[in-house]
């Protein structure tokens, strides 16, 4: 017999304490880890989505650049979106702007009118912008075109959302 | 626009640019060896409206389309969508079809007839080509109305 036998009263506390523990760790443990999530989130792309479009291939001119995004849920369902943007260099940075008029949201084209060739047109009712996206004053649009954030990785243009206009 | 509540509203706020109506007629043929081929204009048709639509959102209301099968009476039915859509208080009335019988009818409006394209066999790529192409087609009557007056 050794000398510090456990008695049957230290035994009980020692399993209820072990017990509980654990019990308590199951509630706690969450809670922490729900509270320290933000740090814990991995550094990601964000919502990002690959294009078809090469970033060298691109020039002062807007062009079109269409891209889907896939699996889109919207509560159950699924589908594929299509999206469309006008992107262009300038200098060295990736412009893409958003082909969705501020005035009713109709598709605008560059160039689409031939006595403004260099500029953004809405066919709907005269709309015009400029390349940066600027309403052309005395047009119908209220306000400049949206822009999407763009990042640039394998020589490919990646759209994100759309954002304010901060070319204006 | 869209014919549906939210979009009506707008419609509503923004009445003196929203001055066309876009009315998809849509043929459902039900005899056997047509199935095939009223499916494919049926998507062919649907397609080519939601583009039109998502391009000239802000001065179009499409409508959801209206579909009859092969032994109506196109005579008839133009004639009482001439007598209903008139109340609408639309200055421009389009008709899309794929049918061809249409051209022979008088209706209240421009009858735009396009003939269907199969488009269930092609990639998505090819498929939104071609719908750019027939709506370059049906562009010029569009503009043709608009600026005319």
């Amino acid at each position: 017999m050794s000398k510090n036998r456990v008695s049957r009263r230290q035994f009980l506390s020692y399993t209820i304490m072990g017990v509980g523990g654990f019990m308590a760790s199951g509630t706690i443990m969450p809670m922490l880890r729900f509270a320290v999530d933000p740090v814990l989130q991995k550094e990601g792309e964000g919502d990002f989505t690959a294009t078809p479009q090469k970033v060298d291939e691109l020039t002062e001119t807007p062009v079109r650049v269409d891209y889907t995004i896939v699996d889109r849920e919207d509560g159950w369902y699924k589908s594929d979106e299509s999206y469309s943007a006008w992107v262009y260099k300038e200098g060295d940075k990736v412009i893409a702007l958003s082909p969705v008029c501020k005035h009713l949201g109709c598709t605008v084209n560059w160039g689409g009118d031939k006595n403004h060739p260099d500029q953004f047109f809405c066919p709907c009712h005269d709309g015009r912008y400029y390349k940066n996206g600027d309403n052309v004053k005395g047009t119908p649009p209220i306000g400049p075109l949206d822009e999407y954030l763009v990042m640039e990785k394998d020589g490919y243009v990646y759209l994100g959302g759309t954002t304010p206009n901060t070319l204006v | 626009m869209n014919w549906n509540s939210k979009d009506l509203d707008t419609y509503f706020q923004q009445k003196e640019y929203i001055d066309t109506l876009l009315v998809p007629l849509l043929k459902i043929d039900t005899t056997p060896e047509q199935l095939k081929a009223s499916t494919s204009s049926t998507e062919f048709l649907m397609h080519l409206s939601n583009f039109i639509e998502t391009q000239f959102k802000g001065r179009m209301m499409v409508m959801p389309p209206f579909t009859y099968t092969q032994s109506t009476s196109l005579n008839e039915m133009g004639e009482v969508l001439q007598k209903d859509l008139q109340q609408l208080e639309f200055k421009h009335i389009f008709y899309l079809t794929t049918d061809r019988e249409w051209t022979d009818v008088e209706t209240y409006g421009e009858m735009i007839w396009i003939p269907s394209i199969p488009l269930e066999s092609m990639d998505k790529q090819l498929r939104q080509t071609i719908i750019e192409d027939q709506l370059r087609q049906v562009l010029p009557t569009l503009t043709k109305k608009w600026t005319g007056e």
